[in-house]
């Protein structure tokens, strides 16, 4: 963390140095904005600052920056933007956080207080627009709040379930002349959250743990937030049950492990899917039954009771009744399971042979693979698996969203929390390139690639230019498919292949390596697999410049296994019209 | 899914600050939860308001709908104070997308 000069209290200044003072003392060491009229009295104490400002170029990017860095380093992330557009290009952002639990703290510019109301040049009420996901935001008009507010944030992003905070400040009160106060300690009546389960919610824990015979630990990104990986690994050890781990769980645990059984989900292995629908206990821990794992919810883990840990009460109950809920940290959660659960397995210890015998069979039968095109061209999954093999266990991935995000969550081994960040919740394409930037800031040392679709990069590779200048040389992989490959999936299975405005119509426009080159990138770009490790390599020996490497691809790879948007998990597919042999399955 | 519409009387109180009542009103409307009255008023405690809401619970639970109100920062405490519970049958369709 950045070390700033400490500024007493009583200081006279004005709002807008204040504001930067109270950034320094919340720690924040490097955010991610782009200034305008409401926001600009703010910009000239930054200029002054010890707080690293990265210059974007378009405000998208600096809120998935700023998601990326928070991933990666587990501190919040933080965004700066002016009022008006300059708020409303952070939404699409703030909702990404929200949805995939990322602390994060927003600063907007907002027109001056005497303005508000007058559909004023460039206002917008980004408070009110923004409410439904941010976890709290503000609107402060009196200069004397601003350090208050600030350490609110930073509090109320980071603790509890994690999320986004926006404060919006007027320009007047930016302007005027204050106090400086950064308070000692941060009371809210509101805002209390539970980190220390029950000790009674533990003990019925491990005693329906201990009475159960085909359990399954389902691992969620909130095992990841919690910095439980460790913990996860012994308790996972101590029963020897199947694991699997969710799309923002990616990284929790091992995939080398032979407890592994993948990603659950929409597009999970079949061993994974199956453990869950086959189960008769779910070891949930900070999952929150998403409707992409869980399938058409009432066929879902049809004979499982539920034992449910999360840091959030809401979610508890929400969309699956939870036969044992343990409210709390999940890394403390875990840290007290596992005694708990040691000396209820000395009273009784369930035989889990058969079990894992079921699930690794399904393990070895269905493991996820690909076909290699007649063709001779490039098939997309092999790109990302050579990606991984490549470059290794402890780079860091970011992803678009599409085939090429599923593919990524699929074909790279995960070995590590943190290494794995892609929009899981929101879904929002273009995530990829402004989040690799933000986690190559928090992890300067660590190569990072984002794996993009061609639809994806096209939203938001201006970030490159961010990158070029600033000495940020993310790599990233553009899945070129000339389309919008998971939309033409599912119209290719769903609407008889009537293909509608999911063609990108051409693999040179754009021209790709051009344009990388004319944003201050290195451009490469690889049609053939003889060519593909050679390409990667060459990619892999640049690190002074941000390297951009076109990999045009079969057009017609999909992902698989499936299941279908509102089906049950029971119908996963493995291919087209294609289901896993049950019949030869003990099940 | 066959639930039961109920009506509970919640006794709220929130943080006496602007926009309070959207975000009240906003969480019930996008979580779609049925308020069927509601009424605001000053506390004793003029940094504290207390909002009277008549909840009709269908296709979720009334912990779920306290549980979801209790996550804003800005309500300080929920009670629920429903005289009598009063309930019909409903049916709620199973959500998917």
């Amino acid at each position: 963390m950045a070390k700033h000069v400490h500024t007493p209290n009583g200081t006279e200044m004005t709002g807008a140095t204040s504001l930067v003072k109270s950034l320094e003392a919340a720690g924040v060491d490097v955010m991610f904005g782009l200034p305008g009229g409401a926001i600009l009295p703010a910009y000239d104490p930054i200029y002054d600052s010890t707080i690293r400002h990265i210059l974007v170029r378009h405000e998208q990017g600096a809120g998935h920056a700023a998601t990326g860095y928070a991933q990666v380093t587990g501190r919040a992330g933080v965004c700066i933007a002016t009022s008006g557009p300059g708020a409303t290009n952070l939404v699409t952002p703030l909702m990404d956080a929200a949805m995939d639990s990322v602390p994060l703290v927003a600063i907007t510019g907002q027109v001056p207080s005497a303005a508000i109301g007058t559909d004023a040049f460039q206002e917008a009420d980004i408070r009110g627009i923004t409410m439904p996901f941010t976890k709290h935001n503000y609107l402060v008009t009196d200069p004397a709040e601003i350090p208050g507010v600030i350490a609110e944030a930073f509090h109320i992003a980071t603790t509890g379930r994690p999320g986004p905070v926006l404060v919006d400040i007027a320009k007047d009160a930016l302007q005027k002349m204050t106090t400086y106060n950064w308070p000692t300690s941060i009371k809210l009546a509101g805002y209390n959250p539970k980190t220390t389960p029950d000790a009674q919610a533990i003990t019925d824990a491990a005693a329906l743990i201990a009475q159960s015979s085909k359990p399954v630990f389902y691992v969620g990104g909130g095992v990841i937030k919690a910095n439980a990986s460790s913990e996860l690994r012994q308790l996972v050890e101590l029963l020897g049950a199947p694991v699997v781990t969710t799309l923002m769980a990616r990284g929790a645990f091992p995939d080398s492990h032979p407890l592994h059984m993948g990603m659950p989900g929409m597009h999970g292995t079949v061993a994974a899917v199956t453990a869950l629908q086959k189960a008769d206990l779910l070891i949930t821990l900070g999952a929150r039954f998403d409707d992409r794992v869980t399938g058409k919810l009432s066929t879902f883990a049809p004979n499982a009771k539920i034992l449910h840990a999360d840091i959030d009460p809401a979610e508890i109950g929400k969309n699956r009744h939870a036969d044992v809920a343990v409210v709390g940290d999940v890394r403390e959660t875990i840290a007290a399971l596992i005694p708990a659960l040691k000396s209820a397995l000395a009273k009784n210890k369930p035989d889990l042979t058969a079990w894992l015998r079921q699930m690794n069979s399904l393990k070895s039968t269905y493991p996820l693979g690909f076909d290699t095109p007649d063709d001779g061209s490039l098939s997309p999954q092999l790109v990302i698996q050579r990606l991984g093999q490549i470059s290794g266990t402890d780079t860091i991935f970011t992803a678009g969203v599409g085939q090429h995000q599923m593919w990524a969550s699929q074909f790279i081994s995960y070995e590590h929390p943190r290494t794995w960040l892609n929009s899981g919740g929101a879904g929002t394409m273009g995530y990829g390139v402004p989040a690799a930037m933000g986690a190559k800031v928090g992890a300067p040392d660590t190569t990072v690639w984002a794996i993009d679709g061609d639809g994806c990069f096209q939203m938001t590779n201006q970030e490159l230019v961010t990158c070029a200048l600033n000495n940020i040389p993310i790599k990233v992989a553009i899945i070129n498919n000339e389309s919008l490959g998971m939309v033409r999936q599912w119209q290719t299975l769903f609407y008889d292949s009537r293909y509608s405005n999911t063609s990108l119509d051409s693999k040179r426009v754009p021209n790709f390596p051009m344009l990388a080159e004319a944003m201050g990138c290195v451009g490469l770009s690889c049609d053939r697999p003889e060519d593909l490790d050679k390409t990667i390599n060459k990619a892999m020996s640049i690190n002074d410049q941000p390297v951009v490497v076109d990999f045009r691809v079969h057009r017609d790879a999909m992902v698989w296994p499936m299941v279908a948007a509102g089906t049950s998990n029971d119908e996963i597919m493995i291919a087209r019209a294609t289901a896993p042999d049950w019949d030869s399955q003990e099940l | 899914m066959t639930t039961q519409r109920r009506q509970h009387t919640l006794e709220v109180l929130v943080e006496n600050e602007p926009g309070v009542l959207a975000r009240v009103s906003g969480l019930f409307s996008r979580r779609a939860f049925n308020i069927e009255t509601l009424n605001v008023g000053p506390t004793e405690d003029s940094s504290i308001s207390k909002m009277i809401i008549g909840v009709a619970v269908e296709g979720h639970s009334l912990e779920q709908v306290i549980a979801q109100l209790d996550k804003l920062i800005s309500v300080i405490s929920i009670k629920d104070v429903t005289p009598k519970a009063k309930e019909v049958n409903d049916t709620q369709p199973d959500y998917q997308n």
